[in-house]
């Protein structure tokens, strides 16, 4: 009985040291999204560079924010005649450049492995960020916000 | 040629009280129709016949054969006539649906073998479901005339629009003023276009013929041809759309083409495109082509040469100047036995050039040789500090596969009376938003008055070696490497000026000092040294420094030598590159002296 309670209290000891341990390990674990190197600022400039033809087309719904932290053209319609031409490349573009950025931001943060996550994280950050009237998909469908 | 499946048809006569038995409206129902081309249902006629001339009211859905959903549409003529059998001209029309909005005028005449359409549109806007063919407030004609021959089709048409945009999936035709007029047959499915004359505003006449499957809506056959057409519309309209994705996507252009292609069964067979005093450049800045002459062939079967001349240029911001190349093209693969690019006052050999193209992808491989340039002239082309001495190298073998550039050999920098070598030499995308490079660098025997003098450093007198190991710029910009900087081994003159002290000291920030009393500093203009050092594990923005010796307390980094002697210590373990790059900005800026007080 005694050498029972001793048991329990160490193993209850043992599973808070390793619970601890866990934690701060996940703790530790969190992506620092605004982790900064020179591939990453070379991204940013060309996508804030980028941002200037794209920000009007997002406001007319012409292309909408994807739930994988890409964009995507949504309705062509909505887009001036002489900008439909080039919509796809510059989607295409800008696409490379978000793709980038995820890998580079893991990369940066010592954990290559963890693009999916930065890219979940950004992909929600870019949609808290939007502007109302932008468009962005949940669930396979596009929402206006 | 209608076949009719099920017709409802109702027609009421209106019997107007005044005139007995006069008809004054007809209304037709039809219920269903199935044409080769599309379906119509739900279509309600109505001809009004009070006015003074017959207005028309049509109401229908329309399924062209190849959609799924049925589009309600509305006709009316203000004017409707049909004097003969087989004529209509409906005049003051609207044509409205989802995306269309059309005024219109028509006149239509047909009999068993001739037909003719002519319609004049003013304001019309239209658009498929994708928005890929559309216009928008286009003003203009269209004339079709056609007569049945042997059971084909021989028909003649003409299109031109004097105002509004058209976008028809790639091409855009932004400027208004456009004559297309075609001749060709028709026999079910093809669609054949004899002759094509395409005078388009901006760029000059096109010329083609082509093979069109209605079946399919598949161009299976084209051949198109442009004689001293504006090379700036010829890119804008057709050129850019193709190569929007490679590095020639975005461009501003000048000077005159001449341009043709042709496509046989959708396959590609030959391609020429000529230009004359034309000038290319990046809009992202990464290469430029000034009066540029060029003849570039290319057919399926055929090896074909391929000549190109400019008079001047940058690539990646290093002057290129009057150039003459040629290489055979041969399918999807080019080869050169010998490229010369004459950058400054020397040039950059290539030889045994060998390039192919596979899924979209260049692969190429060739050797280098850059004859001496000098390096004056170099580093003031690339804004850099006016340096003396000369750059050249020999590389056995550059490839370049994957967006991956690799060279196999060192090329060789002499300049500062010693050389810089660069090896292993490796580079990421290097026209991508990220270029990444790799490289070794071996310094050997650097003149430091000459280095000093080049960077308004403070005189220093005396040989430097270095090591520069595993380096990777990521946009030109250092992120990782292993640097070693040290006095050359062996006799030579080591004098360091009292400037040269201070500026080391001030590059070393709040922890580095030199061992002398400041004010003791003041009495001598220089000093001798034994030895000078500074190292650097660079691992993204921080640098761990070290010098010729470590110290207790941190290291040295000028270790002095007889009388009078200095040296400097440094203190700072850990320094931010920014700061330190920040900190040599402000001393070599020779504008600006560093005071110690």
């Amino acid at each position: 009985m005694f050498i029972g309670n001793i048991m329990q209290k160490f193993m209850i000891s043992f599973l808070l040291v390793i619970s601890l341990l866990v934690n701060s390990g996940l703790v530790n674990a969190a992506a620092d999204l605004d982790v900064n190197t020179p591939a990453i600022s070379a991204l940013k400039n060309s996508m804030q560079s980028r941002h200037a033809q794209l920000a009007a087309h997002y406001a007319s719904g012409a292309i909408g924010l994807t739930a994988d932290g890409l964009i995507a053209v949504r309705d062509a319609t909505a887009l001036p005649l002489k900008d439909r031409q080039g919509i796809n490349a510059l989607v295409a573009a800008e696409n490379n450049d978000r793709n980038a950025l995820y890998k580079e931001v893991a990369a940066g943060n010592g954990h290559p492995e963890w693009q999916g996550e930065v890219r979940n994280i950004f992909a929600g950050r870019w949609i808290d960020k939007a502007q109302s009237g932008w468009y962005f998909q949940r669930d396979g469908g596009w929402v206006k916000k | 040629m209608l076949r009719l499946l099920s017709i409802l048809l109702v027609v009421w006569l209106s019997i107007a009280g005044q005139y007995a038995y006069a008809i004054n409206a007809i209304k037709i129902q039809i219920g269903e129709v199935d044409t080769p081309v599309a379906q119509l249902k739900n279509a309600r006629l109505q001809v009004d016949l009070k006015g003074k001339s017959p207005t028309l009211i049509l109401h229908a859905e329309v399924k062209p054969i190849n959609e799924k959903v049925f589009i309600p549409f509305d006709l009316k003529c203000g004017q409707f006539n049909t004097e003969s059998i087989g004529q209509v001209d409906c005049l003051d029309g609207n044509f409205t649906a989802k995306q269309v909005k059309a005024p219109f005028s028509v006149n239509f005449a047909s009999d068993p073998h001739n037909l003719s359409v002519d319609i004049l549109f003013n304001t019309a806007s239209f658009s498929d479901e994708s928005g890929l063919h559309a216009g928008e407030n286009l003003t203009g004609q269209v004339k079709l005339a056609a007569k049945i021959i042997n059971e084909s089709w021989q028909w003649h048409g003409l299109m031109s629009w004097t105002k509004g945009e058209l976008f028809w999936q790639p091409f855009y035709f932004g400027k208004a003023g456009n004559i297309f007029e075609v001749n060709g047959t028709f026999k079910s499915p093809i669609l054949n276009v004899e002759n094509a004359s395409l005078i388009i505003n901006g760029v000059g006449e096109m010329t083609g013929t082509a093979q069109i499957n209605t079946n399919t809506n598949t161009a299976e056959n084209i051949k198109v041809s442009a004689k001293d057409v504006d090379f700036d519309g010829l890119y804008s309209v057709f050129l850019k759309p193709m190569v929007e994705k490679s590095v020639f996507g975005n461009l501003a252009v000048s000077g005159k083409a001449d341009w043709q292609f042709e496509i046989k069964n959708l396959e590609p067979r030959n391609f020429e495109l000529n230009l004359r005093d034309a000038n290319m450049d990046d809009k992202n800045g990464k290469f430029s082509f000034k009066h540029m002459n060029a003849h570039l062939p290319w057919d399926y079967d055929n090896a074909k040469t391929i000549n190109l001349n400019y008079k001047s240029g940058h690539l990646l911001k290093m002057p290129l100047a009057n150039t003459n190349l040629s290489a055979e093209i041969n399918r999807y693969s080019l080869v050169s036995k010998q490229l010369t690019l004459p950058i400054l006052d020397g040039a950059l050999n290539l030889s045994d050039v060998s390039a192919t193209m596979i899924a979209d992808n260049w692969y190429w491989h060739l050797r280098m040789n850059l004859t001496p340039v000098s390096m004056r002239d170099f580093s003031t082309a690339m804004g850099w500090p006016k340096m003396q001495g000369k750059i050249s190298g020999q590389v056995p073998l550059v490839t370049y596969a994957s967006k991956q550039l690799n060279m196999d050999g060192a090329m060789t920098f002499n300049v500062f009376n010693g050389t810089i070598g660069m090896d292993n030499l490796k580079i990421d995308d290097p026209l991508g938003v990220v270029p990444r490079l790799h490289a070794d660098l071996l310094m050997r025997n650097l003149d430091l008055a000459e280095l000093t003098k080049t960077f308004s450093f403070g005189d220093i007198t005396g040989k430097l070696d270095g090591d520069v190991k595993n380096m990777v710029l990521e946009n030109w910009k250092p992120v990782y490497l292993d640097a070693y900087i040290h006095t050359t081994e062996g006799k030579h003159l080591k004098k360091i000026s009292q400037r040269a002290v201070e500026n080391i000291t001030a590059l070393g920030g709040e922890g580095t000092a030199a061992a002398l009393q400041r004010t003791f500093l003041r009495f001598f203009k220089e000093f001798n040294y034994d030895k000078i050092g500074l190292s650097c594990k660079l691992r993204q923005d921080v640098c761990e420094m070290g010098g010729v010796e470590s110290t207790p307390t941190g290291y040295i980094i000028v270790k002095g030598k007889g009388i009078p002697s200095v040296t400097v210590n440094g203190y700072t373990q850990r320094v931010s590159l920014e700061d330190l790059l920040g900190r040599i900005k402000r001393i070599t800026d020779s504008n600006s002296k560093v005071i110690v007080k």
